[in-house]
């Protein structure tokens, strides 16, 4: 049928999500007005109260409903100790290992000439300024391990010699109950370079 | 087989030069190969995903690339490591940032261009263990503007056509070529002119001469296109594009 006023709408707008295409766009558009209406006003609510609030935390850029995100303000996180990453999510996915106490930058992207790009574009320059300040001890580079992530983590890296702060760069090989022979060559090799006493 | 289907492309060498994210899972791929010069390909379902995946198309490994069909997307339909990618770090990184951007502003699709390839993977070979990333560079850039019609005239002057002479300076002027002029901070020397053709920028005016000139010259054919690689480059002195 066709589907037009509300319920075309609503599809509509439900293509906005990833991988949502016209037909699970239908589903979901009639599961919600059929059989859970009452979710689907509280997922309304819960869009809308997210868009207004959510803005970044002026700190380190990450998601965030206060001006100070939740780690930025934290009390029990090394403020001396800054882990650069390209995404909020590589933030959540960092807390919730648990397996570092420090504070974060998020650049949202990375750099990548050809797409245009460049330092400015990613507003380096607000983490020069907190480079600058004199409270960083260390940078870990948590950057993506592609091309363009590894050309970021020298970009920074320079940076933070030119502040004398000690860089580190996250620790790359063979993936926790991975089997060697589906590891791929470029991995194996970082992970023979890196290899420690036993 | 091979005859049936013109449009099936097997196994061929290449390079990704860039890549761009397409619908949800798919990746347009602008691709560098031997036979066929810059082609774009789609690379379906090859993004995103539960696990992490590792990445089959990082530009500057040696690829050996299968594709088909014609028309504006051909599909990707298979791809090998013909080699390790090359150990490019830091600036050695950067200057390969910065080839796979005049790469994507000067080749045309479909004009193959095989000298402008072989120096093109030498290169990349190269400029890991290289000590001299500028000499390099300006003779990859020289070969790329003669492939692509543009080439530099480094033997004789525009107007009168007499030698080079090292003592002289010059204004060069894109499209036409050196002229002799009296020296100003828009003047190149001769014996630069000579350097940049003979392939040896021995010392530091005569590279930083070069480099100008160079820039200059692409600047002009990119029509006030930027090329954002180079801002990679400023925080260092050590400038190499
Ligand atoms: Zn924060």
């Amino acid at each position: 049928m066709q589907a037009n006023g509300s319920v075309g709408r609503l599809m509509q707008a439900l293509r906005c999500l990833p991988g949502v295409g016209p037909k699970s766009a239908q589903r979901m558009a009639y599961y919600l007005l059929l059989r859970n209406r009452d979710g689907a006003r509280v997922l309304a609510e819960s869009l809308l109260a997210a868009v207004d609030r959510v803005g970044y935390c002026e700190r380190c850029r990450s998601l965030s409903e206060t001006a100070l995100c939740a780690v930025c303000a934290s009390p029990s996180r090394d403020q001396s100790q800054l882990c650069v990453v390209e995404m909020p999510t590589d933030v959540y996915a960092i807390d919730q290992a648990g397996c570092y106490r420090g504070v974060f930058f998020v650049l949202n992207g990375r750099l990548s000439p050809l797409d245009g790009i460049g330092p400015v574009e990613l507003g380096l320059d607000r983490l020069e300024q907190r480079l600058a300040g004199g409270e960083i001890k260390e940078v870990v580079l948590a950057t993506n391990t592609t091309v363009e992530g590894e050309a970021t983590a020298h970009y920074l890296g320079e940076m933070a010699q030119r502040h004398h702060i000690r860089t580190t760069r996250i620790a790359y090989g063979v993936p926790m109950g991975g089997e060697l022979e589906f590891v791929d060559g470029a991995t194996l090799s970082l992970a023979f370079n890196g290899r420690r006493e036993f | 087989m091979q005859a049936s289907h013109p449009h099936r492309i097997q196994l061929q060498p290449g390079y990704v030069l860039h890549r761009r994210p397409y619908r949800e899972t798919s990746l347009l791929v602008d691709v560098f190969s031997r036979e066929y010069g810059k082609v774009g390909l789609l690379a379906k379902g090859v993004r995103g995903g539960k696990t992490a995946r590792v990445d089959s198309l990082p530009p500057f490994r040696p690829l050996l690339l299968s594709w088909t069909g014609k028309g504006e997307l051909p599909l990707l339909t298979g791809v090998e490591s013909a080699a390790p990618s090359p150990p490019l770090q830091g600036v050695a990184l950067y200057c390969g940032f910065y080839l796979n951007e005049l790469l994507q502003a000067f080749l045309h699709r479909h004009d193959p261009q095989p000298l402008l390839f072989e120096r093109y993977a030498g290169l990349l070979a190269d400029l890991p263990v290289t000590g001299d990333k500028d000499r390099l560079l300006r003779a990859f850039e020289l070969t790329l503007l003669q492939e692509l019609g543009y080439g530099l005239q480094l033997h004789c002057d525009a107007e009168h056509h007499r030698d080079i002479q090292p003592g002289q300076s010059y204004h060069y002027v894109p499209d036409r070529g050196p002229i002799a002029a009296r020296a100003d901070a828009g003047s190149i020397r001769g014996i630069t002119l000579i350097a940049l053709r003979e392939g040896r920028l021995d010392d530091a005016a005569t590279r930083r001469e070069a480099k100008w000139l160079l820039r200059r010259v692409i600047h002009h054919h990119l029509a006030g296109r930027p090329l954002k690689s180079r801002e990679l480059f400023r925080q260092k002195s050590h400038e190499s594009s």
